[in-house]
């Protein structure tokens, strides 16, 4: 069972899920992860090349869920090797920058990505730098518009100021959770012949399959 | 490094470091001034020593150049002079010109992200603002001259480590010289020779280090999950600052195979012993070790020794690369089979659908009584 893995004589976690941060080059993936994982936030960041990802336990309705959060290159070459890294994923964040319209434009590519790698997928949209209202240009309720049209959450976030870090990190997982919780309900599966596959991976045409980690 | 992810750090044993070579940690003044005089000879006769004894060159240079003639070495190993000489003007025609715009915004962003801790990032003032400056201007110039791949984020810190030992201009032949020449087609959109050479690195790990080879090959773990940032920055955020430069020196003199080498030696040390394994039971245990590497496999003298050591040999990688390049080609071959097929079956389907549009109207027609007699039928 892969919640019981790791455990040995004391049980590390009752999950674990597997979260990827995508969206444009700049606009603090690696800053909201650090934030999430260490609380930290520095002026000093460099670019993120390939892939990188950190490991952050949560406790949720008294469940431990460890998480594993993949941070990705934002830019576009990148994406012909990134579908190695959508492998196994159980929720994605799609995160643009409120200071940067363009990065908000592209978020429908992104999206778009997501739907060419995986089949069944949490999602939640993360408007980041929210923190000097002088700069910011999506508007909230341009950006709300737009994720209640995609039926995602939306998010506005600062690495910085640490603000609604933990709460988006928190509803992502909670989402997470609530659909392996809904497939493992027996009525919903006891009449299915269960595959081993990796789900959310393409591939996996059966969006009942349980969700586990490769 | 953050060691809070994955295992705990794992202390290796003290027979490991007994292999370390016994060489001395900082040669003495007068070795350096030695060194110096005779790359300074060399750099006076280079064609010289380039053709009729490389193998002098290629010594000097896995021994270390010494500082203070890195820059001009570096120039020199990598044929700069060459392309320099080739069109003096270029760099200055290319700086007149405006770029793409979207590159240019690209690389404004990322310069002020390159190598925080490095000590020209802590000096506050002109010293910073003017290294920003010169970074922006060779990646840009690269970017105009290289239209076609344009800005890759991983030009920045091969760019930096360079004009950390040498003026801008001389950066941009020498970043020039490793895109185009060392590191050739790693750049561009699709990636595909980087691919290639992690398949590549894969295969020798089966011989270097079999152990190693089948833990990774086990959890699935894709070489381009490790080996981009190593090989796409040439080493240059993965190692020691000293260990970069001494990798540096051989790699500009010997090329693309040193990172090979290294990256053998990376993966052979850091992962190759049983209770390490067994300690990494899923991916999640084992790419964090590969993220965060042991100090004594990345020391600068541990990994240039057993670079030098291990039991790989050129015409070995050249087989390799042979060996990879063929098996690509049946993968394409397979995958255009397989679409001629998908097509044909398309074309039969449209084929006999077309039919059935021109003779099989009624038949239809039929179909959906049946249908709707079934419905009928059901519901009674």
């Amino acid at each position: 069972m892969a919640n019981q893995r790791g455990g040995g004589q004391s049980k590390e976690y009752d999950h674990l899920f597997k979260l990827l941060i995508i969206g444009d080059s700049g606009v603090g993936k690696s800053a909201l992860l650090l934030r999430f994982a260490d609380n930290v936030f520095s002026t000093n960041y460099i670019t993120t090349i390939g892939v990188d990802f950190k490991i952050r336990t949560l406790v949720v309705d008294g469940e431990k869920v460890k998480l594993q959060i993949w941070d990705t290159a934002g830019q576009e070459r990148f994406r012909t090797i990134t579908s190695t890294y959508y492998r196994g994923t159980h929720g994605v964040i799609i995160v643009y920058d409120v200071t940067n319209g363009e990065s908000f434009a592209n978020v429908k590519r992104w999206l778009h990505e997501i739907e060419q790698n995986c089949d069944v997928v949490n999602k939640v949209l993360v408007g980041n730098k929210n923190d000097d209202p002088s700069r910011k240009v999506v508007l909230t309720t341009d950006a709300q518009r737009y994720a209640d049209q995609m039926q995602i959450k939306l998010y506005e976030t600062s690495a910085k100021d640490n603000i609604n870090v933990e709460e988006m990190f928190m509803s992502i997982t909670e989402s997470v959770l609530h659909t392996k919780k809904q497939q493992q309900r027996p009525d919903s599966s006891s009449n299915i012949v269960q595959l081993p596959s990796h789900p959310g991976y393409k591939g996996t045409r059966n969006p009942k399959s349980k969700n586990k980690c490769c | 490094m953050d060691y809070s992810i994955g295992p705990k750090p794992v202390e290796y044993p003290d027979d490991w470091l007994d292999i370390v070579t016994p060489d001395e940690p900082n040669p003495p003044a007068q070795v350096i001034r030695r060194r110096e005089l005779k790359w300074l000879n060399m750099l006076s006769t280079w064609d010289h020593y380039m053709r009729r004894d490389f193998k002098t060159v290629r010594s000097r240079c896995r021994k270390g150049i010494p500082r203070s003639v890195r820059g001009r070495a570096w120039f020199y190993l990598c044929g700069a002079t060459y392309l320099q000489k080739k069109s003096p003007t270029l760099f200055s025609d290319l700086l007149r010109q405006e770029g793409k715009q979207q590159c240019i915004e690209d690389i404004r962003k990322d310069v002020h992200r390159q190598f925080p801790l490095h000590e020209i990032f802590t000096e506050e003032g002109h010293g910073y603002v003017c290294f920003q400056e010169d970074l922006f201007r060779v990646l840009k110039a690269y970017s105009i001259y290289n239209a076609d791949e344009g800005y890759c984020q991983a030009h920045a810190p091969i760019a930096a480590t360079l004009l950390m030992h040498m003026p801008a201009e001389d950066a941009f032949w020498c970043l020039q010289a490793i895109c185009d020449k060392y590191l050739k087609g790693y750049y561009s959109p699709g990636m595909s020779a980087l691919k290639l050479d992690g398949d590549i690195l894969f295969g020798l790990l089966k011989r270097v280090a079999p152990s190693v080879y089948k833990h990774l090959k086990k959890q699935k773990i894709e070489p381009v999950l490790y080996m981009t940032e190593w090989f796409l920055c040439a080493f240059t955020r993965t190692l020691p600052w000293s260990t970069v430069l001494r990798v540096w020196d051989m790699f500009l003199c010997e090329g693309v195979k040193v990172l090979f080498r290294v990256a053998l030696v990376v993966l052979k040390y850091t992962l190759g012993r049983s209770e390490i394994l067994k300690r990494c039971p899923t991916m999640y245990e084992t790419l964090p070790m590969l993220k965060s590497l042991p100090n004594f496999v990345t020391h600068e003298q541990f990994l240039v020794f057993q670079i030098g050591r291990l039991d790989i040999t050129d015409d070995q990688m050249r087989k390799e690369h042979l060996k990879q390049i063929l098996k690509q080609k049946k993968l394409r071959q397979h995958e255009l089979a397989q679409e001629k097929k998908k097509e044909a079956a398309r074309a039969t389907e449209d084929a006999k659908s077309r039919g059935a549009e021109r003779f099989g109207n009624n038949r239809h027609a039929d179909e959906r009584t049946d249908v709707n007699n079934d419905i009928e039928q059901t519901e009674l």
